[in-house]
């Protein structure tokens, strides 16, 4: 993308997205963890279908969402396996992803997720499938945690601090 | 839970890593990539890297630096090793920036390696036996080929040879292999049965546009920033050549150009935000996405199958009737001798402006206002005064579409008319499917029937039981050719009869008793021996007598243009070929100096020398060697329009790999002035290619009907959809690739159809569930997509998958003109499949690929 397209784009990309940007800058190996951590991102109780919940994972430089969908999932969690979990950079060139009508979109460049279909790319450029967090409910609290990351994370070397 | 293997880290190269430039493999764009390989065992750090880039910080979004899962692999080479490969986006490269697509995204992964996913590889030339294939020397392979080309050439003549090659650069091919390939079947063997890849003779597409004049490869990338208007005509260019359009046209759309427009338009010209015309019949992701960008700036417009070139010619006379002509520019440089046929059948000036557009309408289903509004768009001067300034753009829908020729002549002759050829953001041509590489001896059909043709149809020809040895390369006609199931079944049943001559009292062993066998088979039977030449087994291959490896891209130094600034560089060798695999045009010189040796053994040099002047021993020689084939090239600027379009003389592969990603622009020219190579930005802005350099007119033909083999479904009740095919984002060609890449296989496992909610209804066929699309010519068993990216009555197929191909429906009908197919359009009945739904639905996805809203 030219950098006037760019500056187009940023324009008229939503603020909250933006807010995941300006946290980018620091630099990954202060900020990324050396295995995965076990971190509380919601209650199953409290999700409401369709509407993501935002958290970064594994560290805080990197945007996740948590979103309870319609349908059974490749990977998802909770009674109907319907509470999935996805990075929310898009893994073509770094841009924020929209969680709408069971899939993630770029506004960039147009790539679609599946979020049912363990975040594959069914319409785009993106030839790296989006990466899925690893969830683990717990059944007497409905607590969902995230566990892991299948899926390089996009700008990264790494999803972890290089050894 | 990942429906296969993921990574969460990356090897990073070290400094000293080996780095090469190549270009993607894939489409018309031909996007930059820089090749990285280092041994597995060693890593470069965060700070200090081959990439210099700063690992240790995350990449910002757009910042031009992507390197992927998709972009990495793990591979062998001859000397037992292990390395670790990367390929990835050029960010210097002017084409793509550092944007690359889903296809090219994944070039790491389709390198050979001895156990992944590519392993399947074909390693060694394999002769067809009683129990299957076995492996053979190349002598032996060698031996068999040139002797009983030989054989045929003197007992039936040259045209008992038929082939079907690639003419085209990118897929790991380049000039190097059609050299290779037009001096042994055009120089050597001069059969007349030559045809090119996806079709059925040995043409040019385009030849409605050649013929006036004007090489479908006009334009620059730039155009496409810097126009007024796009159109879009048959051509999914958000699929297709997706970094073109959204690296050029998108930025346009969204307002991005405005700035470089007023550095390049004239003074006082306004510049504003594109515009963007999409004809086409079906409602694709192209026409969303710039929905989504800009609506008010899209038109969309849906003729009927097959009527194109009535459109074309009805704004053109919308053009006319308003003046949105410049008189100077047609008297100055277009023939109006010829612009009399123009006028009375294309323009149709008999008949009043009311007459024509009713008429139009009626053929085209497009309305009246639709026409006029897209012909403001296309031709209406700006403010000012100012010509408007509109690049169009055409692909499979034009020319795969009824009546080739004229579909084809008059998009070109609406440019010229409205001056939209030499000047910035404007030009007229092809999208293009594939990258070019086209040098080759002069072919026997020169051009259409105005022209000293039509071309041959090498199809018919074999399928009607002609010629005895049939060679086929880098194409895999089961899938790809028109009436494919009538196609694949008429050469099967002349290979068996072969095979069953070969095998009655068992098949030599010895090559000689072999060939003497060959020979033998074809005086008694209508046998046919059947040579495919590729980097893997094909459907094709299953009926072959002998299949020949050869090198992939990246295994070989080729070289090809892109289709969006002729742009020509270097793709380099940074693997070695699996097994004994080698080079096509190495193999076509192995057969050609074989043949020259046997010719000379028994003294016939008149034969030997047709076989000559093969004798090369690098990539590098045969470049050279094609290059004579373009003439002098000396020439100034404003005599580029006599310049071939693919002229590269003068330049060598040692220069294009000083230049890297940077190239050099087609037709390269000596400057008369200067000495020095140089390159063509954008073309005709002096003049067009005709020998008194005027743009010649043609009269189309007036709407006749369709032809009989799509006729005798109009009215037929049994089969009521209009049916047309297209490609999928994800999936290069036959998946001769992607098949074997898990992210390509799972999202599109089968061959898919979409049709409209309410034909899905009247069916009740939902997405998800599998139906069977047929006719009179054949089959395909397809995964249904409801959706709205067809109209009512209209049902659109994945022209050909791995698993299955529509071009199964395709009837056999070719332009009489060009002897091109319309592959585009006839008609089917759709039945609802009940037997169990294949596996792969479970994890295919079933959303819709044309919606991108949200919210």
């Amino acid at each position: 993308m030219s950098d006037i397209s760019r500056r187009k784009f940023l324009q008229t990309t939503s603020a909250s997205a933006l807010l995941f940007f300006s946290g980018l800058n620091n630099t990954q190996a202060a900020a990324a963890p050396k295995a995965y951590p076990s971190k509380k991102i919601g209650n199953i109780k409290n999700l409401k279908p369709n509407e993501p919940l935002a958290f970064n994972y594994p560290d805080e430089q990197s945007p996740c969402l948590l979103v309870k969908v319609d349908n059974e999932t490749i990977g998802g969690v909770g009674p109907q396996k319907n509470v999935v979990s996805f990075s929310t950079l898009c893994t073509h060139m770094g841009c924020p992803l929209t969680y709408s009508k069971g899939r993630l979109v770029c506004k960039c460049h147009y790539s679609m997720f599946d979020v049912s279909r363990n975040g594959q790319t069914f319409q785009g450029l993106a030839s790296q499938w989006v990466a899925q967090i690893v969830l683990r409910m717990d059944a007497a609290t409905g607590n969902i945690y995230a566990e892991g990351v299948e899926g390089l994370i996009y700008g990264r070397i790494g999803n972890l601090k290089l050894s | 839970m990942s429906l296969f293997k993921r990574k969460d880290s990356l090897p990073i190269p070290p400094l000293d890593a080996e780095k090469y430039t190549t270009v993607c493999q894939y489409c018309s764009a031909g996007c930059g990539y820089n090749v990285f390989v280092w041994p597995e065992k060693r890593s470069g750090t965060a700070k200090s890297n081959a990439f210099q880039v700063d690992l240790s910080q995350q990449s910002q979004l757009l910042s031009g630096f992507s390197y992927t899962e998709t972009m990495h692999n793990v591979i062998t080479r001859k000397n037992g090793n292990r390395y670790n490969l990367a390929i990835i986006p050029a960010k210097e490269s002017r084409i793509n920036k550092g944007n690359y697509s889903i296809r090219g995204g994944t070039n790491a992964l389709t390198a050979y390696t001895p156990t992944g996913q590519t392993k399947d590889r074909l390693k060694d030339p394999l002769l067809r036996k009683e129990n299957g294939f076995v492996a053979i020397s190349w002598d032996d392979a060698v031996e068999i080929i040139a002797t009983v080309t030989k054989s045929s050439i003197d007992k039936y003549g040259a045209d008992s040879i038929a082939m079907k090659f690639y003419d085209h650069g990118s897929s790991g091919l380049g000039f190097e292999d059609n050299w290779g390939a037009g001096k042994l079947f055009l120089s050597g063997i001069q059969t007349h049965y030559l045809s090119i890849h996806n079709r059925p003779a040995y043409n040019s597409e385009v030849w409605g546009s050649r013929e006036r004049g004007m090489h479908e490869l006009n334009y620059d990338v730039d155009d496409a920033r810097l126009a007024d208007t796009i159109v879009l005509w048959g051509a999914n260019a958000y699929e297709g050549a997706t970094v073109f359009f959204t690296e050029h046209m998108m930025p346009n759309l969204q307002g991005g150009s405005v700035e470089e427009k007023q550095k390049e338009f004239d003074a006082g010209e306004p510049a504003e935000e594109g515009r963007i015309i999409i004809i086409d019949p079906r409602k694709n992701a192209t026409i969303t996405v710039s929905q989504e960008i800009n609506a008010e700036r899209v038109l969309h417009l849906r003729p009927n199958l097959g009527t194109d070139w009535i459109l074309a010619n009805a704004l053109a006379r919308i053009a006319w009737e308003n003046k949105w002509y410049d008189n100077d520019y047609l008297q100055k440089r277009t023939d109006m001798v010829t612009f009399e046929a123009y006028k009375s059948k294309s323009l149709q000036l008999a008949k009043s402006l009311d007459a024509v557009l009713a008429e139009a309408e009626k053929i085209t289903g497009i309305s009246r206002k639709e026409m006029e509004e897209a012909a403001g768009w296309i031709a209406k001067p700006k403010t000012g005064g100012f010509k408007r300034r509109t690049l169009t753009l055409y692909e499979k829908g034009i020319i795969w579409n009824m009546k080739n020729y004229d579909q084809v002549a008059a998009i070109a002759q609406l440019n010229v008319l409205t001056s939209n050829v030499g000047r910035p953001g404007t030009g007229c041509g092809r999208l293009g499917g594939h990258q070019e590489g086209y040098v080759r001896p002069g072919a026997p059909t020169p051009g259409s029937i105005y022209a000293g043709g039509p071309p041959k149809n090498v199809d018919n020809y074999i399928t009607g039981g002609g010629g005895k040895i049939y060679w086929v390369g880098a194409t895999d006609p089961y899938l790809s050719t028109p009436n494919s199931k009538f196609f694949k079944k008429s050469v099967k049943k002349r290979a068996t009869n072969l095979l069953d001559y070969l095998d009655n009292g068992g098949i030599p062993s010895d090559p000689k008793a072999y060939i003497a066998k060959v020979l033998e088979a074809f005086e008694k039977t209508d046998g046919l021996f059947m040579i495919v030449q590729d980097i893997y087994r094909t459907h094709t291959s299953e009926d072959a007598m002998l299949i020949l490896p050869a090198a992939g891209w990246g295994e070989a130094v080729d070289t090809s243009i892109n289709c969006h600034s002729r742009l020509l560089r270097i793709y380099d060798k940074f693997l070695d070929a699996p097994g004994e695999a080698l080079p096509d045009w190495k193999i076509l010189a192995l057969v050609g100096n074989k043949l020259k040796a046997l010719y000379e053994a028994e003294g016939n040099k008149v034969m030997a020398e047709r076989f000559g002047g093969m004798e090369w021993k690098t990539d590098a020689e045969v470049f050279e060697a094609g290059s004579h084939e373009f003439g002098d090239n000396k020439a100034a600027e404003i005599d580029e329009a006599k310049l071939s379009a693919e002229c590269f003389k003068g330049v060598t592969h040692e220069m294009l790999r000083k230049l890297g990603n940077e190239g050099i622009q087609t037709p390269v020219r000596q400057d008369p002035a200067s000495g020095k190579l140089i390159g063509t930005k954008r073309r005709y802005k002096y003049s067009f290619a005709s020998k008194d350099g005027l743009f010649k007119w043609y009269g189309t033909d007036a709407w006749t009907g369709y032809p009989a083999e799509v006729a005798k479904y109009v009215d037929n009740p049994t089969y009521p959809f209009w049916f047309t095919t297209g490609r999928s984002q994800h999936v290069w060609q036959t998946m001769y690739n992607d098949k074997r890449i898990p992210e390509k296989l799972l999202t599109l496992p089968l061959p898919y159809l979409e049709i409209h909610p309410d034909d899905a209804a009247r069916l009740n066929l939902k997405t998800g569930e599998m139906a069977e699309v047929f006719n009179e010519e054949g089959s395909c068993l397809a995964l249904v997509y409801v959706n709205d990216a067809t109209k009512p009555g209209l049902v659109f197929g994945l022209m050909y998958h791995a698993k299955g191909t529509m071009n199964n429906l395709t009837s056999s009908y070719t332009d009489p003109k060009t002897t091109i197919p319309w592959y585009k359009g006839t008609k089917v009945a759709v039945k609802k499949y009940t037997g169990k739904l294949d596996d792969a639905i479970k994890t295919v996805s079933l959303l819709s690929n044309n919606d991108f809203t949200t919210g």
